[in-house]
């Protein structure tokens, strides 16, 4: 809501210095160390696992990302059926050397409707740049853990009370 | 202190709409009320109600520290056995706490007089820390109340500040139940805050929450929730059907599950057990206790879980004469000592006093017809004016 003269609305939002790379081997090509390259590359790829968004159909997960760039995910359905997720189209650094920034290694995606586009596991889009760029601050925040919901509505039952206006106090 | 007349800004509902304040008018009854503002010094505020807040915080959590050692007082409590073990570690691992108000009785001399702690669940935030402060600068600028007039009131400052500290790396959700303004309305403001911190803010009703077939609490986008503010009640999370998930899903919940210890009327008699006679507490056992026939008939029953003032019944030289309907009650009682408000031209106001991050950052003041201040209490300002 626009809680007014005392809130400030985020517009112009602050930009980081970070690199974009397809694969470790590009890292490297461009002048970052075997080391940073790696461990940001292992970092982003447990992210993925966690972060990627989940389908229970193949063809959902590749109406989204394209043909052949979906692959089952480590997790399980309840009933035991299998997970897909894109596959990681390439990754953003945390911290960089000299860069100051700390932050964390994040995966990187692609659309199968934009397949120039970096985008988070989040949906964010940074960017086409290979290399050094800058992003959003707000694309470089841990992305939420995507999964399948089993079940909801199991809160609530103890707000249906007709004569209440509010449930704090 | 005392209450005087103002003179309401004629532009007061726009004001409050373009604020986003859109649940100053509840059912038709005005719910923010600038016909009159309560007058304090700066020492009635600092010595009689701010310090008492900090200090009677230190006793609470002495309180959580005896319950999580004592399972006995959990029981008292009725807190359900499959949490216990989670609220202790709750505390254990130092979860963060936001916000609580503490509602006490007093009338400008001696001391204020703790009736309860909202230490959960809290609303009329958004009124006490923003509107409140706009209402003050506003009525400077038009001369309606004194030009010297200050406020206790740094609550959203406080706000955003503790979100700051809190150390949240993801996506914070924030909850509350469908169909109630007010409580929509309390929960954008507190996710407002956490955004002016930095953090990245997703709104979702608690009905709409999900559990994946791991346990982990999930939003509509079948994102996994991870911390999360809700505003409702612990004990209702805890007897709802995901309550069973809570220990196991992973998710940090604000305010943090020890907060059910506080929040329970079972606090007062714990508070008055450890620290008789504290010149802020009133005295107070659990229903039962012989001890509390020293009240000589005069005195309040509380059920251990109501809000605003649901089931409350004041009884004076052993008759009942107020009486609040309500369904709160099965969960058991306290007794109270019969404190009245004090009255202000037929007036009883409640002063709420804020902590946020266990600091005393600001104080609300709601007024109701009736010595029970309940769901149909108006929210008054206040000044300080030495």
């Amino acid at each position: 809501m626009g809680t007014g003269l005392l809130l400030v609305a985020a517009c112009d939002e602050a930009k980081v210095d970070t690199a974009l790379f397809e694969s470790v081997k590009q890292c490297t090509g461009l002048g970052f160390t075997a080391q940073e390259c790696e461990t940001n590359y292992k970092a982003a790829q447990s992210t993925h696992i966690n972060a990627a968004p989940k389908y229970t159909k193949r063809e959902e997960c590749e109406a989204d990302f394209g043909a052949e760039k979906c692959e089952v995910a480590p997790q399980r359905t309840a009933g035991g059926g299998s997970i897909f997720m894109p596959l990681m189209a390439g990754y953003m650094m945390g911290s960089l050397l000299g860069g100051g920034r700390r932050g964390i290694a994040q995966p990187l995606y692609k659309s199968a409707n934009d397949r120039s586009t970096f985008r988070t596991a989040d949906n964010k889009n940074v960017g086409k740049t290979v290399g050094r760029t800058q992003v959003a601050k707000s694309a470089t925040r841990a992305p939420t853990a995507k999964t399948r919901t089993v079940s909801r509505g199991g809160f609530g039952a103890g707000a249906r009370s007709p004569m209440r206006r509010s449930f704090g106090g | 202190m005392e209450r005087i007349a103002v003179e309401p800004r004629d532009d007061w509902r726009e004001t409050a709409e373009a604020h986003g304040f859109r649940f100053h008018t509840i059912d038709n009854e005005p719910y923010w009320d600038e016909s009159a503002c309560y007058r304090f010094t700066l020492r009635q505020v600092e010595d009689d109600i701010e310090d008492p807040s900090g200090e009677i915080e230190q006793l609470c959590f002495e309180v959580v520290q005896r319950a999580i050692a004592d399972e006995s007082v959990l029981m008292r409590l009725g807190i359900p056995e499959p949490f216990w073990d989670f609220i202790a570690h709750s505390w254990n691992d130092q979860h963060k706490n936001l916000y609580g108000r503490m509602d006490f009785a007093y009338d400008g001399t001696g001391p204020a007089k703790l009736f309860e702690y909202n230490a959960d669940t809290p609303t009329s935030l958004y009124e006490t820390g923003v509107f409140q402060w706009v209402w003050l600068e506003q009525a400077l600028e038009r001369g309606l109340i004194p030009e010297d007039s200050d406020q206790f009131n740094s609550l959203h400052e406080a706000m955003t500040g503790a979100f700051g500290a809190m150390g949240i790396r993801g996506t914070m959700h924030f909850a509350c139940c469908k169909d109630s303004d007010e409580d929509e309305g309390t929960v954008e403001y507190i996710a407002d805050c956490a955004r002016q911190a930095g953090i990245e803010s997703r709104l979702i009703y608690i009905e709409d929450m999900g559990v994946d077939a791991e346990g982990r609490f999930t939003d509509l986008q079948d994102d996994v929730i991870v911390d999360l503010f809700k505003l409702y009640p612990w004990e209702w999370i805890m007897t709802d059907e995901f309550g069973k998930n809570v220990p196991t899903g992973g998710a940090r919940f604000i305010e943090p599950a020890w907060k059910a210890v506080l929040s329970n009327k079972g606090l007062l008699p714990l508070l008055w057990e450890m620290f008789e006679g504290h010149p802020n507490l009133l005295p107070a056992w659990f229903d039962g206790d012989p001890a509390a026939a020293s009240l000589d008939g005069d005195y309040v029953r509380k059920p251990l879980l109501s809000r605003e003032g649901a089931n409350v019944e004041i009884f004076q030289g052993g008759e009942r004469t107020i009486s609040v309907a309500g369904d709160y009650g099965a969960e058991g009682h306290i007794i109270q000592a019969f404190h009245p408000l004090p009255e202000f031209g037929g007036n009883y106001p409640m002063i709420g006093s804020w902590l946020v991050a266990s600091q005393p950052c600001g104080i609300g003041i709601r007024e109701d017809k009736s010595m029970v201040t309940g769901n149909n209490a108006r929210f008054v300002p206040h000044i300080i004016v030495d």
